[in-house]
C-alpha cells in the first residue's frame, strides 16, 4: 500500500468575521492550501470535506471550479476534519486518487451550542429541564478527575494562561492577548470548576489540507510530511461522555484512549517520541485529561507538568503550539485540520515566533467530540 | 459485547461528580421555572451498586454540594431528581 504525505495546507483566520461566510472561509483554507502545494484545482482528483452548521463542502465545487472530481460530505462532530482526512488518506492508500483535497469549515452563533434532545436519542425531558449543554459534560467529568488524581484549579488556570500565551503570539488567532493564570481564576464561573476563560467557544474559520502519495510528494512546492498512523474511533462501553445519562460500574473507558493508541501502534512510533501535540481543548480541563488518556502521561502528572511548564513551547512536550481551540474557538468542522495545519506548520520550522525549537520530528493531533467520537494522527518528516 | 437490559436502580446514591449551570441554558429546548432561571446542580449520583445516574439536587445551595454527600430520589419526572439527604455527609467521599 502506498505511504501518505500531506504536500499542502492552508487555514482562513480564525475569530469572528462577520463580513464572510463559512462557506467563503473554506474557500479561503482551500485556496492557501492548494498555493502552498503549488498546484491548481483541476489537479485535485477527489475531496472530503463537511462543517456541522455551515452547509454542504460538496458545494464549493460551484466558487473551486466544475471538474467533476468526487466530493464526499462528511458530517462526524467534533472529529469531522479528522474523519475526513482519514477518508483522503484511504483514498490514497487504495491507489483511487493520487492528488486528494480535505476541507473542514464552521461559523457558530455566539453562546454555548443549542442542541434538541430528540437528535440525540433522549427524551424531551432533558432539555426542558437544562441539561442539553455540552459545557456540563467537561465540567463534571474533569471535576470528578481532579478529586481523584489531584489536579488543582490552579493547574487548570496554567493551562489557559499557556493557550492565550500561544494565541498572542500566532497571528491567526480569535484571542490575542495573554491572561494570567490569576485572570483566568478570576473570569467567573461558568460550570464549577470551569471558568469564563478556560472554556473555548464556539467560532469561525477553515482549514484545508492536500494528500498525495509520498513517492510523488517531492513534486510539490512545499516540504512534504508523512502520515504516520490516522485513526477514529467511536465511543467502547462504559466511557464518560457529552450527555451521558448514566454510567455503568467500574473503571471508565475512553474512545481517545482508543484512537491514540491505534495511531501510535499504526505509525510503531511512542509517545514518548511526540516533539510537539494538538489535543482537543474545548476547556482546560479537556486538555488535562486527554494528555493521559492519549498517552503522554500518568492520571495526576498534569499537577507537576503544567507547574513545570512541560507543555509549553519550550517545554518537554508543546502542546496546543497555535493556542488551541481556547485561542482560536471551536469551528467544529475546521478544528482537526486547524491541528494538522499546526502540525505541518511546526514540522516544517515555518511557525515564527511561536516554533517548538530543536527542529521537532514528530507531531500529534487529537480531536475528542460528542457523542463519543475521536480522530488521531502520527505526523513526521 | 455487554448486553444491554433495564435495571431498577436505587433511589439513595452519593453525589460522585458535580457542578453549577450558572447560565441560563439555550432556549428551546431548555424551560425556565416559573420565577425563572436560577442556577441549578447537576450531578451524578453513584448508587449501591456502582452505577452512576446523571440528574439534578434540587433545593441545594451550589456552594455547599460536595461529592461524597448523600442524596435521595425525589421525582423523576423530566429527569432523575434528588435532594440532600443529609447536610452532615458533606466533604465526605
Amino acid at each position: 500500500m502506498t505511504d501518505v504525505s500531506i504536500v499542502g495546507v492552508g487555514v482562513s483566520r480564525f475569530g469572528r468575521q462577520p463580513a464572510l461566510t463559512g462557506r467563503q472561509l473554506a474557500v479561503q483554507a482551500v485556496l492557501t492550501a492548494l498555493a502552498d502545494a503549488g498546484i491548481g484545482w483541476p489537479d485535485v482528483q477527489a475531496a472530503y470535506g463537511g462543517s456541522d452548521a455551515s452547509g454542504l463542502a460538496d458545494t464549493l465545487v460551484s466558487d473551486l471550479g466544475l471538474t467533476g472530481i468526487p466530493f464526499t460530505n462528511v458530517k462526524n462532530g467534533c472529529a469531522t476534519g479528522g474523519s475526513a482526512l482519514i477518508a483522503g488518506y484511504h483514498a490514497i492508500r487504495s491507489g483511487a486518487a493520487d492528488v486528494v483535497l480535505v476541507v473542514g469549515f464552521d461559523k457558530h452563533p455566539r453562546g454555548a451550542f443549542d442542541l434538541m434532545p430528540a437528535d440525540w436519542g433522549l427524551p424531551d425531558g432533558v432539555g426542558s429541564a437544562g441539561l442539553m449543554v455540552t459545557t456540563q459534560f467537561f465540567a463534571t467529568k474533569i471535576r470528578r478527575y481532579m478529586h481523584d488524581h489531584g489536579i488543582t484549579p490552579g493547574t487548570l488556570a496554567l493551562v489557559a494562561e499557556k493557550a492565550y500565551h500561544n494565541g498572542s503570539i500566532n497571528p491567526n488567532a480569535w484571542r490575542r492577548q495573554a491572561l494570567t493564570a490569576a485572570e483566568v481564576l478570576a473570569s467567573g464561573m461558568v460550570n464549577d470548576p470551569l471558568t469564563r476563560f478556560m472554556f473555548c467557544s464556539p467560532g469561525e474559520g477553515g482549514a484545508a489540507v492536500v494528500l498525495a502519495p509520498s513517492d510523488q510528494a517531492g513534486r510539490f512546492a512545499s516540504r512534504p510530511v508523512g502520515i504516520r498512523g490516522a485513526v477514529s474511533r467511536t465511543r467502547p462501553f462504559g466511557s464518560f461522555e457529552v450527555f451521558s445519562p448514566w454510567l455503568p460500574p467500574g473503571e471508565l473507558s475512553s474512545v481517545s484512549a482508543l484512537a491514540a493508541r491505534g495511531a501510535f501502534e499504526m505509525a510503531g512510533i511512542g509517545p514518548e517520541e511526540v516533539d510537539v501535540a494538538q489535543l482537543q481543548d474545548t476547556d482546560s480541563g479537556a486538555e488535562i485529561m486527554h494528555l493521559s488518556e492519549c498517552g503522554f502521561c500518568a492520571d495526576g502528572e498534569q499537577e507537576k507538568w503544567l507547574r513545570e511548564r512541560a507543555t509549553h513551547i519550550d517545554g518537554q512536550l508543546p502542546v496546543n503550539t497555535d493556542g488551541g481551540c481556547i485561542a482560536n474557538g471551536e469551528p467544529i468542522g475546521a478544528s482537526g485540520l486547524r491541528q494538522i495545519h499546526e502540525v505541518v506548520t511546526q514540522l516544517r520550522g515555518r511557525a515564527g515566533a511561536r516554533q517548538v525549537p530543536g527542529g521537532p520530528k514528530v507531531g500529534f493531533t487529537h480531536v475528542y467530540g460528542a457523542p463519543g467520537v475521536s480522530a488521531c494522527t502520527v505526523l513526521a518528516v | 459485547v455487554p448486553a444491554i437490559e433495564p435495571v431498577t436502580v436505587a433511589g439513595e446514591g452519593k453525589i460522585w461528580s458535580y457542578t453549577v449551570q450558572r447560565f441560563a441554558p439555550k432556549s428551546p429546548p431548555y424551560e425556565a421555572p416559573a420565577g425563572g432561571f436560577q442556577p441549578f446542580v447537576v450531578v451524578y449520583v453513584e448508587t449501591g451498586d456502582g452505577i452512576r445516574i446523571e440528574g439534578i439536587v434540587d433545593g441545594a445551595d451550589p456552594d455547599q454540594v460536595r461529592i461524597g454527600q448523600v442524596v435521595r430520589l425525589t421525582s423523576a419526572a423530566d429527569v432523575p431528581r434528588y435532594r440532600i439527604a443529609d447536610v452532615s455527609t458533606g466533604g465526605a467521599s
